[in-house]
């Protein structure tokens, strides 16, 4: 038992998308670590609050499905971390004063959206300096903010359909000015929150009059939202990407969607995956119940969509795991970059098990990935003698 | 420790003295090895829980009522023998009080025993005398099936195909023994065509009696293995049971699986023979395996047949030619004979195939014998596939020939060769891992403690392109 490696899985935090990383982390990561039977795994919680908890009894989904997880944060103790040369876990074992600790191995991000996906609890793992799963600080920044990653990737040469963002205090100093840059765009649109993830607060405008209330769902929910021009004869595709320096695409998938029809979160996560379904149909398909894999593309478009994402993961400095979502105009066979995700929910699995690997397999090498990248991180040199000190 | 002694004298100790006797099919000799083998009795039921029937129902609240009874009188004796200072009683009342567990696992075979002789076998032994007479009377064709394994295959196969162009009855599911044989003959309306007896072996003599019951007219062999050697001890005795069907016959109208290598000895000239080569004069070619079925092509003189199935394993192929040949005989068109064969299917558990996750899991989880587990390596072998993974945990009621029998398996497992093989632990792992390697295996070999953690997590193994053959699987009972 001792031989095995302690894995502790992040999830949950203060985030929109705070129930879809509970089921990410508890279906699609914590079951097929512990199949794997190699790992010792330690789920860590972050509340709502931003409370951290580590009990084994958060694996188990029951434990949020029936609300007693409410009970078990008030009486457990919270947790505190310890990061000298390593992430230790500590919390009080509620005995004569005793600590319980867990030194760990390896972190196994599930977070999804804010605080958690963007880079900031990266930034916690790289001060640690404990190997982690999927992308480093920079990445996951860039792929949370779709404004920066339009610019990455637009500086790298790759295509992407007209788009314009402002920030919210942009919109109140400067309505008209504001409304003017998005003239510049072609209805119909997408008004997006910048940060988010899931779908969530996404307008699809047809015209002018929808605008306005789009605009202000989006600042709802961020301070800084974009708008792009919708693509004609869209096929909408994704590309779930594993790997740090030789990245491995998976099945190119499409949604099988209307054009008219887009995926918000209720579509993706609440009806099985299908627009105009029966509402609490199957959550657990989700938006992956729902889509073509492969997709139903010409060979070369086909090819072209998995060039473009690999370029896209390449660019933005992706590692470890992400997946790139892609439009598509199947008349002039244009692959336009739309968003990344350094966090897929569900680990996109279905797809990987499609292309081969199982869930096993696949929670397995983002292990090995994690471990491969670390090390290969320990050889860059972080110090460097200066008699600047002295001088001063 | 303490959870053992708590299992013990827990308050679901009596459910668990009568899951392990439900399991057994409530045979004493079966129940009681069960039972002092066990060492926890927490742990018990692991792959299936109690059947809440009457019978059981009835049995646990005996046990618990008679358990309290006896805790009740020890106490009392004790508390006497404190109160009067005599140390007899006191030990008596302790004595009473810890051994009402061991006492009431064994006092509880007494009724099911005397049950058994004076209740269930004179009723059993009523019922097939009267069945004798249906089936006697009865003028339909009379196909008996007999064998160590394939029989409810075979049986199933005919009934889907002759029941294309005739009324056609058969024993229900693999419901083979005499009182089986005696409900499906009150079932039986006089008027169908063809009547399928399934007739299962457990114990020399059993299917001579199956036969002077049944008084069939047609005899189906489906082949030879051991099975059942804690009851036939040799593999001679097993084969002189099921040739009984063949003597009772006078060797007239039987049929017999030429593809299995242990029958080939006991097969007289007056048989006739049927394998995926030829039967009856047929000649079978063109043979085509995949994932999702079967196809192949039988001629004879001028006559051919193009022949597709939902079934998978090539040695399969011989029983449904034999079931064509009949239907032919039987006076069936070939419209109704294609359309037969196509709607046969792989029953549940048998060579099932099932996508889990974009890979394939083939169910054979009833395969109980050696040749099942040729047949199902032979298939695996012909079947393309990224990974291929095999798992099984060996064999049951071999008697004495275990060792070799598992030793063989390995062999067999060896020579398909698979990417994975995973064991479930038990008493004959290590007899297939020393076949294993014997056989110069090089694969991946994985020994699972959990069966049910492995089976419930299947989808969480397989992915696009693997195929992988379960094949048997223990209940509780067999360690």
């Amino acid at each position: 038992m001792d031989s095995m490696k302690t894995i502790a899985v992040i999830f949950g935090g203060r985030t929109t998308e705070h129930d879809v990383s509970i089921v990410t982390a508890i279906a699609s990561i914590i079951k097929p670590l512990e199949v794997q039977g190699g790992y010792q795994i330690e789920p860590v919680y972050i509340a709502k609050d931003g409370s951290w908890y580590w009990d084994s009894k958060l694996k188990d989904i029951a434990t949020f499905q029936s609300g007693e997880i409410e009970d078990f944060m008030r009486k457990a103790p919270k947790v505190q971390l310890s990061i000298d040369n390593g992430l230790t876990l500590i919390k009080s074992s509620q005995f004569a004063g005793r600590k319980q600790y867990k030194k760990i191995d390896v972190v196994f991000p599930a977070m999804h959206g804010t605080h958690g996906e963007d880079g900031e609890l990266m930034g916690l793992l790289e001060m640690a300096n404990v190997p982690y799963i999927g992308c480093g600080v920079a990445a996951s920044a860039i792929a949370m903010d779709k404004v920066l990653a339009k610019q990455v990737t637009t500086s790298a040469g790759i295509a992407s359909t007209p788009w314009v963002w402002f920030n919210a205090i942009d919109l109140e100093r400067d309505l008209k000015g504001t409304l003017a840059t998005i003239a510049t765009l072609q209805y119909p649109l997408f008004v997006k929150p910048a940060h988010l993830g899931s779908s969530i607060g996404i307008t699809k405008v047809d015209s002018k009059d929808q605008l306005m209330n789009a605009l202000e769902v989006a600042i709802h929910y961020d301070n800084r939202v974009i708008v792009e021009q919708a693509v004609n004869n869209l096929v909408e595709v994704t590309l779930p990407i594993i790997g740090n320096d030789d990245p491995i695409p998976a099945m190119l998938e499409q949604p099988l969607l209307k054009s008219e029809d887009f995926f918000d979160f209720e579509t993706k996560y609440m009806q099985g995956g299908k627009k105009g379904g029966k509402k609490g149909g199957s959550s657990k398909q989700g938006a992956q119940g729902y889509s073509q894999i492969p997709a139903d593309l010409p060979k070369d478009v086909y090819d072209d969509a998995i060039k473009t994402g690999l370029e896209v993961y390449r660019v933005t400095g992706c590692a470890g795991i992400a997946r790139v979502d892609m439009l598509i105009d199947i008349k002039t066979k244009k692959v336009m970059f739309n968003e990344i995700n350094p966090m897929p929910g569900g680990l996109y699995s279905h797809n990987w098990n499609k292309a081969g690997m199982s869930n096993v397999d696949l929670v397995d090498k983002l292990v090995q990935l994690a471990e491969e990248r670390w090390q290969k991180s320990q050889k860059i040199t972080t110090a460097f003698s200066t008699s600047y000190l002295k001088q001063f | 420790m303490i959870k053992r002694i708590v299992s013990f004298f827990g308050p679901s100790y009596p459910k668990t003295l009568t899951y392990m006797l439900q399991s057994t099919e409530y045979e004493v000799g079966p129940y009681l090895a069960w039972y002092w083998r066990t060492n926890n009795f927490g742990e018990v039921a692991h792959r299936r829980t109690l059947a809440k029937t009457l019978r059981a129902k009835l049995l646990s609240a005996g046990l618990s009522i008679g358990m309290l009874i006896q805790i009740v009188i020890a106490i009392i004796i004790l508390i006497q023998g404190i109160k009067l200072q005599r140390g007899s009683d006191i030990y008596f009342g302790i004595a009473l009080l810890l051994s009402y567990p061991v006492v009431w696992a064994h006092i509880i075979v007494i009724p099911l025993t005397i049950a058994r002789i004076f209740i269930v076998k004179p009723k059993e032994r009523h019922a097939v005398k009267a069945s004798a007479k249906v089936f006697e009377q009865h003028e339909a064709v009379k196909i008996a099936v007999a064998g160590s394994y394939g029989k409810t295959t075979m049986k199933e196969l005919l009934l889907t195909v002759l029941s294309e162009g005739k009324n056609v009855a058969a024993t229900p599911a693999n419901k083979n023994v005499a009182i089986s044989h005696a409900h499906f003959a009150k079932k039986l309306s006089g008027s169908e065509d063809i009547v399928i007896i399934e007739y299962g072996e457990g114990a020399p003599g059993d299917v001579a009696r199956f036969a002077k019951t049944t008084k069939p007219t047609i005899g189906i062999i489906t082949g030879l293995a051991p099975a059942h050697l804690d009851k036939y001890k040799t593999l001679d005795s097993a084969a002189k049971d099921i040739l009984s069907l063949a003597d009772y016959l006078q060797d007239k109208n039987v049929y017999i699986n030429s593809e299995s290598e242990p029958l080939k000895k006991y097969k007289k000239s007056q048989f006739h023979s049927y394998s995926q080569q030829s039967v009856l004069g047929w000649k079978i070619d063109n043979i085509k395996i995949a994932i999702s079925g079967m196809t192949f092509v039988m001629s004879k003189d001028a006559d051919r047949i193009s022949l597709s199935t939902n079934l998978i394993g090539r040695h399969l192929i011989g029983s449904l030619a034999l079931c064509v040949a009949l239907a032919k005989q039987f006076g069936c068109s070939n419209e109704d004979i294609i359309a037969g064969v196509a709607k046969t299917s792989p029953f549940e558990h048998r060579m099932q195939p099932r996508e889990i996750a974009g890979g394939y899991i083939i169910d054979d989880t009833y395969n109980g014998n050696l040749e099942g587990v040729r047949a199902g390596l032979q298939l695996l072998q012909e079947l393309t596939a990224r990974r291929k993974v095999y798992v099984t945990p060996g064999l049951v009621d071999q008697g004495k020939e275990a060792k070799n029998v598992h030793q063989e398996m390995g062999k067999l497992i060896a020579k398909s060769n698979p990417n994975k093989v995973v064991l479930m632990k038990n008493s004959v792992t290590s007899w297939i891992c020393d076949g294993l390697s014997s056989a110069g295996y090089t694969g991946e070999i994985v020994i699972e403690k959990h069966p049910l953690d492995f089976y419930t997590n299947i989808n969480q193994i397989i992915a696009a392109g693997d195929i992988m053959l379960l094949q048997n699987d223990w209940t509780d009972n067999y360690k």
